[in-house]
């Protein structure tokens, strides 16, 4: 019998019912083999000590801070704090949906989908939280994540990023002091299409899929970004001014049409949802989920840019996207849609 | 509550938090730093659509990167590491205390930032008290290639520390 493997000596250290009985009895009357395993208790020991640092964290006051101190990005019942950050979100969500029907491409990489514009999809709250985890029909890795983080200063965001960082040249009133920045590096997620796995999750057939898609595989990349960050003397974001490298998605095949089109046929997928997507025939059109019962939206332009204005039913926060040379720019804030528009057209950009 | 902002959220939280400080604390050394990774990686994670299952292998590891990167970044200050004792919290003293100085500590934690990631992550998340199935899943790793993984991380480690191996 060959000797076991290191990694199997190292679980016998610590996890001895995950190693064959075969192999715990070959280590016992094997004297080099024992040699081997003392070398790994000892590195083991050495390490476990080396690394210890207990700590029994207080998990109320971590919730609640939590809680306070991101009111934008944990459960508040402030929909003016959340709503900020609504759009962008949304638009994440729907360009990784996108996504996943295009794992239906077969062949070389090749671009597929890439943003030049965007155009608003409405949805009902209940429709948005129902929209299908892509992890259940298939295989997602992120290969690379944002790893989104505050820096010191515009310089240094344009540094990480390569983006140019934007100059407010009159702040809305209300609105005032420095900005902070804010940069996300690039993320990059490839998902495998399973139609196994995901007739195991939704508990029914799925349709036949197109030739080549279970053995092809889906990249889908965007950023990296930055965003200048106003708050309010609590944390709330007062204004934020970002631009983020557009989202691209490459497959293997076949055109985008494909696979949305077979994204439209999953079990899963809200109607309402399906219904609007099937108006994006356009691959280059990047739909920003709109929710019907918070929010607006109309279109507009930014210095003759198509643009998209979305904004909460009471009035209290507004955001315009719009997509230029690669890359989509916000704007949003506690503010209304004229002063979020006023600062988007007066916008210069600092390389 | 907000249609992005995932309703599990607080369950989790309560029932991982501890878990994932610890993760930090192991790479960090320092009680204040690891909780502001901890933070960070379930604010991450209250914005993702991560399956509740998938929850805790995904929240250590965004820790053990996350907690990795303040490490590589060289920003830290070195009076913020403490002694595993000075975190209050410490169980009595073993053998092995005795021979791991704190000087040793800080030179594991930066030899840790030298190793590959996923040989770090591997060898905090097993060290953190995840069984190999949790870290194999975590990592999208076989179980055999856990204890390989770990096992070459623990022998870099103590390559680092000069000591020698048993006879």
């Amino acid at each position: 019998m060959p000797h076991p493997s290191d990694g199997l000596l190292r679980r016998l250290v610590d996890e001895p019912d995950g190693v064959a009985d075969s192999d715990r009895e070959h280590v016992t009357s094997c004297a080099h083999c024992r040699s081997r395993l003392v070398e790994a208790e000892a590195d083991a020991l050495l390490v476990e000590s080396a690394l210890r640092f207990d700590v029994a964290p207080d998990v109320d006051a971590a919730w609640n801070r939590l809680v306070t101190a991101a009111p934008v990005a944990v459960p508040v019942r402030n929909r003016r704090r959340f709503a900020v950050r609504s759009p962008f979100v949304a638009v994440v969500g729907v360009v990784a949906l996108l996504g996943g029907a295009s794992a239906a491409a077969a062949g070389d990489w090749f671009q597929i989908f890439h943003t030049e514009k965007v155009a608003p999809v409405t949805v009902e709250q209940a429709d948005l939280v129902a929209l299908p985890d892509l992890s259940s029909y298939g295989a997602m890795t992120v290969a690379e994540r944002p790893n989104v983080r505050s820096v010191e200063g515009a310089n240094e965001a344009r540094r990480i990023t390569g983006l140019p960082t934007p100059l407010v040249k009159e702040l809305p009133r209300g609105v005032t002091g420095q900005p902070r920045f804010v940069v996300g590096n690039r993320m990059k997620a490839i998902f495998a299409f399973d139609r196994e796995k995901a007739e195991q999750t939704l508990g029914q057939p799925m349709p036949e899929p197109p030739a080549g898609l279970s053995t092809s595989q889906f990249s889908l990349t965007a950023g990296p970004g930055l965003a200048a960050v106003w708050s309010e003397a609590r944390g709330v974001p007062a204004l934020i001014v970002g631009r983020v490298k557009a989202p691209t998605a490459y497959s293997t095949g076949v055109p985008f049409e494909t696979g949305l089109d077979y994204l439209l046929t999953l079990p899963g997928l809200p109607a309402t949802v399906a219904d609007q997507l099937r108006s994006f025939k356009n691959a280059t059109t990047l739909p920003l989920l709109v929710r019907s019962a918070t929010q607006v939206s109309f279109t507009t332009d930014v210095n003759g840019t198509p643009a998209t204005v979305l904004a909460s039913r009471d009035g209290a926060v507004s955001t315009v996207v719009w997509v230029e040379k690669g890359h989509v720019n916000a704007v949003g804030g506690t503010l209304s849609t004229d002063e979020v528009l006023d600062v988007a057209r007066n916008l210069r950009w600092k390389q | 509550m907000p249609a992005s902002v995932r309703s599990d959220l607080e369950h989790i939280f309560r029932s991982a938090y501890p878990r994932v400080v610890g993760v930090a604390a192991r790479v960090l050394g320092s009680r204040d730093e690891a909780e502001d990774v901890a933070q960070e990686a379930f604010l991450a994670f209250g914005r993702s659509s991560v399956p509740a299952g998938e929850a805790v292998g995904w929240l250590c590891v965004a820790a053990a990167h996350t907690a990795l990167n303040h490490l590589r970044s060289g920003r830290r200050r070195a009076s913020r590491e403490e002694a595993a004792t000075d975190g209050g919290h410490s169980t009595a003293p073993d053998v092995a205390d005795a021979v791991v100085t704190l000087d040793e500590r800080r030179r594991v934690r930066a030899a840790l930032s030298r190793l590959p990631r996923r040989q770090a992550i591997a060898l905090v998340l097993r060290h953190s008290g995840l069984s190999y199935a949790e870290v194999a899943a975590a990592l999208e790793l076989s179980p055999g290639s856990v204890g390989t993984t770990v096992r070459r991380a623990e022998s870099a480690l103590r390559k680092e520390l000069g000591h020698a191996s048993p006879e």
